[in-house]
């Protein structure tokens, strides 16, 4: 049986720019930048959902928010079927955990990778001071470090041995969701080969649900049981990874999965037009995306699109999906 | 076959490190004729960047070029005075980098960046700088230029940026463009927009570009040739037809395996083991062997030398049985 084990449902975040005195003193109209705007978005037990989107379409907050670093503005999310407030219990902060981007800021400098590692286990009593090195010890083997690693400092590690480093800190305590923020963007392509295939044995061997967020489209082909498409704070297309790639059904998707170079010998790069992005204000209202979108129709300046199902559990948001 | 634009005799290049004299760069030898189209390929730390900074005289200075002859038109630049050496560098060519808020001027207006060039080394008025400026604002296909020339750099956003810094490396109408990962930092779509101007730029104007990246895709897309840099050094070099579809260098091999495909799902990717040499040490044998699947006690001996084989260069000793490799990497057991 598919289990939800995290959901959010009509999440908003808004960040608040801050006013100069000037504009304040003018009464300037204070304008919220929808990060996450109206997000509803089911994990199932044991599936890899790979979320991709532009630069600033929200992917990242939406991690952050489900992992409890950043307060939603509105909407609920529920673990495990129970509703989660502002304030996590440990327990609750414990089983989502979260491996990050940048493996050179995202560890301590001044902390071995022992006391990285025992700091965790102890706040969420996972050891006593008597087993917390052998427990240690196992989890560097299972993020395949050697045990000395554990009196080293991050510096002395190279870019993929920090991403494992994350990664056994994420593990050790033993948490059921794992948020993997651009975890191989900072990597060459041959260390970013091996941090993804132990992220995915470790999703195997320790049943674990994991949102896999990349900009990388051909990493999230590799590892996603399920695709979702960001764009401007909102999803806008969902399905199965094979369904997505197979069958892009919002021009968004389909104008991403165009724009990915090729590794096939005489490919071209597509030719369509990509507009940019002028204003979030003006994208606002109907379409988000109409004025890059090349089959925009005049409804689309008025009607905001909602999910519509393609097929069996695949969904867009466009008005001309049928 | 006409005067290389750009000829490089093994060329080296040193840094000096907290940790030691490192070798940046052991020994490259390549001519760029016009209308060439090169990629660059390595891993963070192979040379690729310091490579081209060193063609252009741009290395940083912690680094010098310890060895080789570098030639632009002919002439050895190490012989030419440092204003000589300037101008028949920047009529030759012209460069983008990574990141193009830091290559901008933050208080100078993009319009004014761009006429630069024209203005000052060009020897044009104010008003007819001006004008080649608009042209080169419309050329790297950014609508209403009037408009955009009285902007500053932060007013646009990164795809626009990387175009107006396109159009300053091509204000000197050089004839080769140096990019060193222009579009690393950009997302795909307009990742895809940059390429596609490069691409017209080549077909309109013949201009030549060396693109440095580690993402094996772009290469694919936008060059004829590729060279596959590893630890300060070509490993292979060919078209990148043949290359694609036979690699000769084990690493090359590996390179393209590991890449994931985005027109295919494999489900477990090719990994390559270990890391890059340290090279504040000296290299012995092979740099690539430790890591490598088909490398015995031979490579461990003295380094291969880029040789000749079938249709590219190949800095190793096995690549004749370069067509044995598919069975001989699954029985070691590689995953």
């Amino acid at each position: 049986m598919s289990q939800e084990v995290i959901a959010a449902t009509n999440l908003v975040k808004h960040f608040t720019k801050r006013q100069s005195l000037v504009d304040r003193l003018r009464n300037k109209e204070v304008f919220n930048v929808p990060a996450i705007d109206g997000v509803n978005l089911e994990l199932k037990k044991s599936e890899t959902l790979g979320l991709v989107g532009e630069s600033g379409c929200g992917k990242s907050t939406l991690g952050r928010i489900l992992v409890g670093l950043y307060s939603a503005s509105n909407g609920s999310i529920e673990l495990n079927g129970k509703q989660v407030g502002q304030d996590r219990s440990l327990e609750e902060r414990r089983i989502v955990q979260m491996v990050f981007q940048d493996p050179f800021s995202s560890l301590n400098p001044r902390m071995t990778v022992g006391e990285v590692l025992r700091e965790a286990l102890i706040f969420h009593n996972l050891a006593t001071k008597e087993n917390v090195e052998e427990k240690s010890k196992n989890l560097l083997t299972l993020v395949g470090l050697p045990h000395d690693a554990l009196k080293s400092y991050p510096r002395q590690f190279s870019g993929g041995q920090r991403q494992r480093i994350g990664i056994a800190r994420a593990l050790a305590l033993e948490p059921k969701i794992l948020i993997a923020d651009e975890v191989v963007s900072a990597l060459d392509v041959s260390v970013q080969a091996s941090v993804v295939n132990l992220l995915m044995d470790l999703k195997r061997d320790l049943g674990l649900t994991m949102l896999f967020i990349s900009h990388n489209i051909a990493v999230v082909r590799q590892v996603s049981d399920r695709i979702a498409v960001m764009y401007l704070g909102r999803i806008v297309e969902i399905g199965p990874t094979e369904q997505v790639f197979n069958n892009p059904s919002h021009p968004y998707t389909k104008l991403l999965l165009s724009s990915v170079p090729k590794m096939t010998s005489g490919s071209q790069i597509s030719t369509a037009p990509i507009g940019e992005l002028q204003s979030i204000k003006s994208a606002l209202v109907g379409c988000r995306f109409r004025s890059r979108c090349p089959v925009a129709i005049a409804a689309c300046a008025s009607v905001d699109p909602v999910l519509t199902s393609v097929e069996e559990n695949h969904q867009a948001a466009c008005l001309l999906v049928k | 076959m006409s005067t290389p634009l750009i000829s490089v005799e093994n060329l080296k290049v040193e840094i000096k490190t907290n940790r030691g004299l490192l070798q940046a760069i052991r020994g490259v030898s390549f001519d760029i004729h016009s209308g060439d189209s090169i990629g660059i390929v390595g891993e963070s730390g192979s040379g690729k960047s310091i490579t081209l900074k060193a063609v252009l005289g741009l290395l940083p200075s912690n680094a010098h070029v310890s060895s080789g002859k570098i030639f632009v038109a002919g002439r050895n630049i190490a012989q030419l005075e440092k204003k000589a050496r300037r101008a028949l560098l920047s009529e030759t060519a012209g460069m983008i980098f990574q990141d193009a808020i830091a290559a901008l001027n933050p208080v100078i207006t993009v319009g004014n960046q761009i006429a630069e060039v024209p203005r000052y080394r060009l020897g044009q008025s104010a008003s007819q700088s001006r004008q080649t400026a608009l042209k080169l604002i419309e050329q790297v296909g950014i609508s209403d230029a009037e408009s955009r020339f009285d902007l500053y750099p932060h007013q646009l956003s990164g795809g626009l940026r990387q175009r107006i810094a396109i159009a300053i490396a091509l204000s000197g109408s050089p004839k080769i463009l140096f990019c060193d990962e222009p579009t690393t930092a950009l997302d795909v779509t307009i990742q895809a927009q940059v390429l596609r101007l490069l691409l017209e730029l080549r077909k309109n104007s013949g201009l030549g570009i060396v693109f440095v990246t580690h993402d094996l895709a772009v290469v694919n897309e936008i060059c004829d040739e590729i060279k596959v840099m590893y630890a300060g050094r070509f490993v292979e070099s060919g078209t990148v037809h043949s290359t694609f579809n036979n690699p000769t260098h084990p690493y090359t091999y590996s390179l393209l395996k590991a890449a994931p495909d985005p027109d295919a799902s494999v489900h477990r990717l090719f990994s390559i083991s270990g890391e890059a040499p340290n090279l504040t040490e000296p290299v012995v044998g092979c740099p690539f062997a430790p890591r490598c699947f088909t490398a015995d006690a031979n490579c461990l001996i003295a380094e291969p030398e880029l040789l000749k084989i079938a249709h590219s260069e190949s800095a190793c000793y096995k690549s004749k049985d370069h067509d044995m490799w598919a069975a001989s990497e699954s029985k070691s057991g590689v995953k």
